[in-house]
């Protein structure tokens, strides 16, 4: 394994939500995300809405801040709707920056 | 860079001539409130016709077409039929309705020919959203009420052209019978399930509300569309009955759908009140109100009542409706050209830096401020206060194209 979970959830980080302001991991947006002995990293993610304008642009921001990393050869970004996403799964500074 | 899908957010060049014309409207229509005479008031009164024209055709039409041209493809999951169509359609839309409200004022034999450029633009956008439809394989619930109320507004334009026709003495029908199915086709089955389908994905989107039921909405899109057919056959056939268990349908169904606002937006986690969410709030305020002020008019029959049900329900309901949406569409638009392919290189605004506050805010308080006062002005019969209420409004309609171009032209 070139990158832990960990590592890669902090490179997506870097990626905001312009209409609500935060970046996608802390929204709890990102489920999961493996990457192998060859550099070749799955982000397994989902969205606020299926209507989501910005989903085709959001899966690309997500796929370049991997790609950013040294060691990564190529990203690959799987949108899942089950679970479905919910407040419930944001941290805990987003809920309450939210009034939820 | 990213790859951008154009089809899912189509060149804001080309969307924004209809929000720009439209927000010009709102500010001529609350221009035209000053010249109403209260003692003229009555619902088939030229000068109300033109001005429900020019209101419903130049600003919210023009509007709603325009954000139609980006929430199609958001809604339908599929990319337009041919997006450049809507090239034609606002200015055809535009010289339709100014010549409609021309005809009104001035010359009625101007109305047909006003009609009939309306009817190609709104066809070429009906054909346009039919043909993209057919490419959906599997319609959901808000796709169908899209379906339903585009084949709404198809029969009502086909109606407002035989009105228009009869209006200018070239065929002889019975424009008072024509005229219910006709604002019924178009009010009720084209604006309000329109608003009623598209809502339920927008205001969650905004407000991040989940695990709602979509049933009362169902029930809601049924009883309307139930509704505005039992309207439109009374229309046709004289079948008093029959009309008002259409009204009764509509009313009921408003309450489900706003049933379903209310919980979307009791359960929001987004709990910030910005001018989208106050806008929203007070257009459905006003809704309530319209339906109480139309229910007061079946029991009382006072004339007042039914142009005050009117009066709310266009200036509250769909204004505030629109100019919220506006708030939120257009940063969108400008944010996806402008900015997007600069995210990851440069810092970027979000979406909410680009709505300029103390002009939003004013737009907000001027306006609502107008439209209380003009529904008290119709109640009480009130000259001066007509005057007043209009004169907060055209304030209202100003900060709200200050606000237009502040977000149209942030950098």
């Amino acid at each position: 394994m070139v990158y832990t979970k960990e590592e890669i959830f902090s490179a997506i980080s870097t990626v905001i939500d312009p209409e609500v302001g935060f970046n996608l991991v802390e929204m709890g947006l990102i489920y999961d995300a493996e990457c192998d002995d060859e550099g070749n990293v799955k982000v397994t993610m989902t969205l606020s809405t299926k209507a989501c304008p910005l989903h085709q642009m959001i899966v690309s921001w997500v796929k370049e801040a991997v790609e950013k990393m040294p060691d990564v050869k190529e990203a690959e970004v799987e949108i899942v709707w089950e679970p479905v996403w919910n407040i419930s799964m944001a941290d805990d500074n987003v809920k309450k920056a939210l009034g939820a | 860079m990213s790859s951008i899908s154009q089809d899912f957010a189509p060149p804001f060049k080309l969307i924004a001539p209809f929000f720009i014309l439209g927000s010009f409207f709102y500010l001529i229509s609350s221009l035209y409130i000053f010249s109403f005479n209260i003692e003229d008031l009555t619902f088939l009164n030229p000068e109300v016709l033109g001005f429900v024209h020019l209101f419903l055709l130049s600003f919210v039409m023009m509007t709603i077409f325009g954000a139609m041209a980006q929430l199609v493809p958001v809604v339908l999951e599929v990319g337009h039929f041919g997006v450049e169509l809507f090239y034609a359609i606002w200015p055809l839309l535009l010289i339709g309705s100014v010549l409609m409200v021309f005809g009104f004022l001035f010359s009625p034999a101007l109305l047909p020919y006003g009609g009939v450029i309306v009817l190609v633009s709104m066809m070429i956008f009906v054909m346009e959203i039919f043909m993209t439809i057919f490419k959906v394989e599997k319609l959901n619930l808000v796709m169908t009420s899209v379906l339903i109320s585009n084949t709404f507004l198809f029969f009502g334009i086909i109606f407002g052209l035989l009105i228009a026709l009869a209006y200018a003495g070239t065929i002889d029908l019975d424009i008072t019978s024509l005229l219910r199915g006709h604002v019924y086709l178009v009010v009720a089955g084209y604006i309000i399930i329109t608003i009623m389908g598209l809502s339920v994905v927008l205001v969650p989107m905004f407000t991040l509300s989940h695990g709602f039921s979509m049933r009362p909405l169902e029930i809601a899109i049924g009883l309307m569309t139930t509704g505005v057919v039992l309207v439109v056959i009374s229309s046709i056939f004289n079948i008093m009955i029959l009309e008002y268990l259409g009204y009764f349908l509509s009313a009921i169904s408003l309450g489900f759908y706003f049933y379903l606002i209310y919980i979307i937006y009791d359960t929001r986690p987004r709990k910030e009140n910005d001018v989208y969410a106050i806008s929203l709030m007070f257009s459905y305020i006003a809704m309530l109100v319209s339906i109480v002020l139309g229910v007061l008019y079946f029991i009382m029959g006072s004339e007042e009542l039914l142009l005050a049900c009117g009066w709310v329900l266009i200036y509250g309901f769909f204004a505030f409706l629109i100019t919220g949406h506006i708030y939120k569409i257009v940063p969108f638009l400008v944010w996806f050209e402008r900015f997007s392919p600069l995210v990851g290189k440069q810092k970027v605004p979000m979406l909410a830096d680009m709505v300029p506050y103390k002009s939003s805010q004013a737009q907000f308080i001027f306006s609502a401020l107008g439209v209380v006062i003009v529904t008290i002005a119709i109640l009480t019969k009130s000259d001066m206060l007509i005057g007043a209420g209009a004169s907060f409004l055209v304030v209202g309609a100003v900060a709200f194209i200050r606000s237009l171009f502040y977000m149209i032209n942030f950098e």
